[in-house]
């Protein structure tokens, strides 16, 4: 995971009025907790622990620093916005497909509550069509990804609030 | 009249034959995920909604060509599946040679068939799984065997079998061949030492294009260069102005 990365979940996590987030891939693990009110300064998103082994350390001060200040203080993190949000990850280096064929109604959207099992997309290499299944059943919250763009193996596709 | 000759492989047990059908690749996932056994093939005289990668059809006249599909559930995972799909295309090329030797296919990649420059056999292959899991695939071949003529727009780029070689080609012959060639090919990537090497080396044997031929491809916003073969995984590298390129799975045009 780069800076550009992080900042982007951040971004994102504010938008989705998200008040905490963990995740966990391979030895990177990211916390991100948002200050409850307005009262803590400029900055409204921080970082309580990054352990990794590679060159994240080093971004964290820089990642806290580069964070907008907050225009208007947070809303109060909604009920629906709590728990980690679920990653869908490709099986196979690809490309990416959100319906069944050009021109063609995606088969998910953000908002979509998916069940699992239900395809969420479909990634190509050599005219291997891949069905991608949803393995937990919750509301699609984003695609991480852009209709036509090639993926590599393993990266996230959609993230998912999974039922609770 | 299949299953006595498929005696000994996956295909024997299971054939189901349509005279007309949507597509037997639509037919064979619903049934595959209804828990059809590995090995059921879906044959069809006729497909009224043949389909093709993306939004392209397959043209499928009643009786004339094979339209065929099965079902396979490999003990692997996605990832290294995906080099069937060249094993596929080398199936249908033995079976073709294995009933005339004098065709001169053409592979293009990743498993398309071509004589002379023009298509008589597409693949379409489609994968359901988790991350470590195939549950099933289906792999759709279509051959366009006994065709004497094809509407306007397609005779430019398609051709049959008997309008490469001037004779009639027995359908359920030629079926036998490809379900025996690809139960070959399927066996050797399960269970064989050095398959995935084998596909690689028979595929570049056997395309005039992998190598050195001037190709645009779809992918990524379009791109044009030289071929420079198959890289380990099977995807093809292509030398463009701006470096060397991997096409993931884009259609491949020959220049």
């Amino acid at each position: 995971m780069n800076l550009k990365e992080i900042k982007e979940l951040i971004e994102f996590l504010k938008e989705q009025e998200i008040a905490e987030f963990e995740l966990e891939r391979g030895d990177v693990k990211v916390r991100i907790k948002r200050a409850p009110d307005s009262n803590v300064q400029a900055q409204d998103t921080r970082i309580i622990a990054v352990q990794t082994p590679g060159p994240l350390v080093t971004d964290n001060s820089a990642i806290a620093a580069t964070s907008p200040p907050a225009a208007t203080p947070p809303k109060e993190p909604t009920v629906k916005a709590e728990g980690p949000l679920h990653t869908v990850r490709s099986p196979i280096v690809g490309t990416f497909y959100e319906s069944p064929s050009p021109g063609s109604p995606p088969f998910v959207k953000p908002g979509d509550v998916v069940e699992v099992g239900q395809v969420l997309c479909i990634v190509e290499a050599m005219k291997l069509m891949n069905e991608i299944e949803s393995d937990v059943a919750g509301e699609v919250v984003k695609r991480l990804v852009a209709n036509g763009q090639p993926i590599e193996y393993g990266q996230e596709l959609f993230a998912i609030r999974p039922k609770t | 009249m299949l299953a006595p000759a498929l005696k000994g492989t996956i295909f024997a047990e299971h054939i189901h034959h349509y005279y007309k059908i949507g597509s037997t690749n639509t037919q064979a996932m619903e049934a595959a995920a209804a828990g059809a056994p590995a090995g059921s093939v879906f044959l069809a005289e006729e497909q009224t909604a043949g389909r093709g990668r993306g939004a392209h059809r397959w043209y499928s006249a009643r009786s004339l060509g094979i339209h065929c599909s099965v079902i396979l559930r490999p003990s692997l995972p996605p990832s290294e599946v995906l080099i069937l799909s060249l094993a596929v295309g080398l199936a249908v090329h033995d079976a073709v040679r294995e009933i005339d030797s004098r065709v001169e296919a053409d592979l293009k990649w990743p498993n398309d068939l071509l004589i002379e420059g023009k298509k008589f056999c597409g693949i379409l292959t489609e994968m359901n799984g988790e991350a470590t899991r195939v549950r099933h695939i289906v792999i759709g071949i279509g051959i366009n065997v006994n065709q004497a003529q094809f509407p306007n727009e397609l005779q430019s780029t398609a051709t049959s079998l008997r309008l490469a070689t001037g004779t009639e080609w027995s359908r359920v012959e030629l079926c036998m061949a490809l379900l025996k060639s690809l139960d070959r090919e399927y066996q050797d990537l399960l269970h064989g030492a050095g398959a995935r090497d084998s596909i690689l080396r028979r595929f570049q044997e056997r395309s005039s294009s992998v190598h050195g031929r001037a190709v645009s491809v779809e992918e990524n916003g379009g791109f044009q260069g030289i071929t420079e073969g198959l890289d380990a995984r099977g995807f093809l590298r292509v030398r463009t102005r701006n470096g060397l390129r991997t096409v993931l799975s884009g259609t491949v045009r020959l220049e």
